[in-house]
């Protein structure tokens, strides 16, 4: 029936940790209890009961961002077995608007921050690289439901996304270059220009704006 | 000690014979003496006022958070289609930025989604001095606590008592009653009877309930011959109905009270009454079912297309079964208002006992009834989609939004050919672009 002090002292602190205002995270708090059933801790299998989340064909690769230890703000590499209402609130402030007083070096960090999660989704073995063949894994996910669809398609529209992407970082390679893998700085040239911002948030409806609409 | 018998018995007959002439009576005939409606007048304006202390008590701020909550959601979703969001990306035929949409789809998706919400009960807009609804709200004052804890008493030490009599009567009378009326001989007159008996006993469970339904466009009640369809939200749907006309019920067969009840009531009404067994025979039921229907004299089929419980915010995907039989639909909406009880059966939280015990002590269940006008099977519109037609205008009436979602995903999983229709449409827009740029272009990797 209300909160009691200490409650209210740590959705204090986690409003200034990840920049939700103290409704949302008791709203995610609320659906985290929901998710997990109850428990303190989220698993991968807690995820299986959202039928909207079914329907996404890069699913688990959104789960496992969840449990990306770099994610996650830690220091070790790897993934996480479980995760706490914190770390639930630091992925999901990942897709947190950007504000309209933010400063240039802020929304250039925000901007950062968005496009090394995206990394991150991309790079699987978490070497730091997006290699050929982690592309072509994303790629073939997100097609493997045409049955109509070669692997071949499939791999040959890789390589040539992945070709562009090298003529945009490198330049023009030598014939006996051979192209690593994506960097981080050549995933964030990519982008430059781009304004992500707009697509990679989702809006989390403020309650008090709302009323005054009325 | 005999003077405390003596006194006990007389209070008892008194109770037992002002139940008997304000309430049972009336139900055999069909009159309200009132009284309900002088309740329910007292309790609106008890709960009107504890909304304006509850205002004034917190502050300005939060008061407003509070219409707010009441909203299905915390997300404000941007609607544009797959299609439309990617070809805004693309420079190319497929980009690293096509995966955003996925993602952001996803994380919507986590934080809130449409489908199980409906699984768990409406939240409040303003407490209605239930502890049960007690979710957003805090001590104010004094006086609401004292209001609350009459409250109290008044539900669990005078209307829980009156209410458990009331069903044990309602629920006695139905079983003997349909007993002896299923001992005549089929004729008008059992028939006659029967109607009189199911009638009287659905009043006397209505007034157990403290129910207050407001019929709507009684003309459009269903007819004999006929299917009657209606959006489910608890066991309790059918008392509602039956409350105002006769139907048909079909259902599985179960053991126990129900059990009883049952093997009763087909006595004296064909009811259909499957066994576990032959409801995975589809054909068998629908065979009987077309039996039925066929029969012109025969009751109205009532039937609940979604096969599970919601929770009154929202249709979900009617089973297209019940529209194959053919004959004339007559789509029904209930509506109940959450704000004096809550009708809804949580049943992976509440077993059936506990449930009719939150009902009992609710305020009353305050429910609307539309009956739609018949609808029919158009040329060349198949099962599914007929089943969307009358999903949607009872949802529309009803106030209710549409799903298209199974209710059925309450206990199992999204089957995966929906999942494969996603990627499918994906794959469908990147190689159909993709056709004569990078296929052709042929660069091998090394």
């Amino acid at each position: 029936m209300g909160s009691s002090h200490s409650m209210s002292e740590e959705i204090q602190e986690l409003a200034e940790k990840t920049g939700f205002t103290s409704e949302q995270i008791e709203h995610l708090h609320r659906r985290f209890k929901q998710l997990s059933g109850d428990q303190p801790t989220i698993r991968k299998e807690h995820f299986d009961n959202i039928p909207d989340l079914e329907f996404n064909p890069i699913r688990s690769k959104i789960v496992h961002a969840f449990f990306d230890k770099r994610n996650l703000r830690q220091e070790s590499d790897g993934l996480a077995d479980e995760i706490n209402f914190e770390d639930f609130l630091t992925i999901m402030s990942y897709f947190r608007p950007i504000e309209m007083n933010m400063d240039e070096e802020r929304l250039d960090h925000f901007r950062k921050e968005k496009l090394k999660f995206l990394f991150h989704m991309y790079d699987s073995d978490h070497d730091g690289k997006i290699t050929l063949q982690e592309y072509r894994n994303v790629v073939e996910e997100l097609l493997s439901g045409n049955p109509h669809l070669e692997k071949e398609s499939a791999r040959s529209i890789a390589d040539g996304a992945m070709m562009e992407a090298a003529s945009i970082c490198v330049g023009q390679m030598e014939p006996d270059q051979v192209y690593e893998g994506i960097t981080f700085e050549d995933f964030l040239k990519m982008w430059q220009g781009i304004d992500i911002e707009t697509k990679m948030h989702v809006r989390f409806l403020n309650m008090e704006t709302i009323a005054q609409c009325h | 000690m005999e003077a405390w018998g003596a006194a006990a018995t007389v209070a008892l007959s008194v109770w037992l014979a002002l139940v008997l002439g304000l309430i049972l009576l009336p139900s055999v005939i069909g009159v309200s003496l009132g009284i309900s409606e002088l309740y329910m007048t007292v309790l609106v304006k008890t709960l009107e006022w504890a909304t304006r202390r509850i205002e004034k008590g917190v502050k300005k701020q939060q008061a407003r958070m509070l219409k707010d909550s009441a909203s299905n959601g915390i997300i404000q979703r941007v609607n544009t289609t797959m299609e439309k969001e990617i070809a805004s990306l693309h420079r190319a035929d497929f980009e690293l930025s096509d995966i955003f949409y996925f993602c952001r789809k996803g994380f919507e998706a986590i934080v809130e989604d449409e489908v199980t919400q409906r699984f768990s009960s409406e939240e409040l807009v303003s407490w209605n001095l239930l502890t049960r609804t007690n979710v957003n709200f805090q001590y104010i004052s004094l006086r609401l606590t004292i209001v609350w804890v009459i409250g109290v008493l008044v539900r669990y030490c005078l209307l829980l008592p009156l209410r458990l009599t009331l069903a044990t009567i309602g629920i006695h009378s139905m079983i003997v009653g349909t007993t002896l009326v299923g001992c005549l001989p089929n004729g008008s007159i059992k028939d006659w009877l029967s109607e009189l008996v199911h009638l009287t006993c659905s009043r006397i469970l209505v007034r157990a309930l403290s129910g207050t339904i407001h019929y709507h466009n009684k003309e459009n009640k269903p007819q004999k011959g006929g299917i009657c369809v209606a959006n489910h939200t608890s066991p309790i749907d059918v008392i509602i109905l039956t409350n105002d006309g006769c139907y048909a019920m079909v259902g599985q067969a179960h053991g126990g009270l129900m059990g009883v009840i049952q093997r009763a009531t087909v006595k004296a009404c064909p009811h259909v009454w499957f066994e576990r067994s032959e409801v995975k025979d589809r054909h068998l039921v629908m065979k009987r079912l077309k039996e039925h229907v066929a029969d012109k004299n025969k009751l109205p089929i009532l039937i609940f297309p979604e096969g599970t419980c919601i929770n009154n915010t929202s249709v979900m995907m009617f089973k297209k079964g019940s529209f194959e039989i053919g004959g004339t639909i007559y789509p029904v909406a209930i509506k109940y208002d959450p704000q004096f009880g809550d009708a809804f059966w949580n049943s992976s939280k509440y077993n059936a006992v506990s449930y009719l015990l939150r009902l009992m002590t609710s305020w009353a269940i305050v429910c609307n009834v539309w009956y739609l006008p018949p609808m029919v099977r158009e040329e060349g519109e198949d099962a599914v989609q007929f089943a969307n037609r009358v999903k949607s205008a009872i949802a529309l009436q009803g106030g209710l939004t549409e799903l298209p979602w199974d209710g059925g995903l309450k206990r199992a999983k999204v089957k995966e050919t929906f999942k494969e229709e996603q990627q499918k449409n994906y794959s469908k827009m990147i190689v159909g672009n993709g056709s004569s740029g990078n296929l052709s272009s042929g660069t091998e990797p090394d």
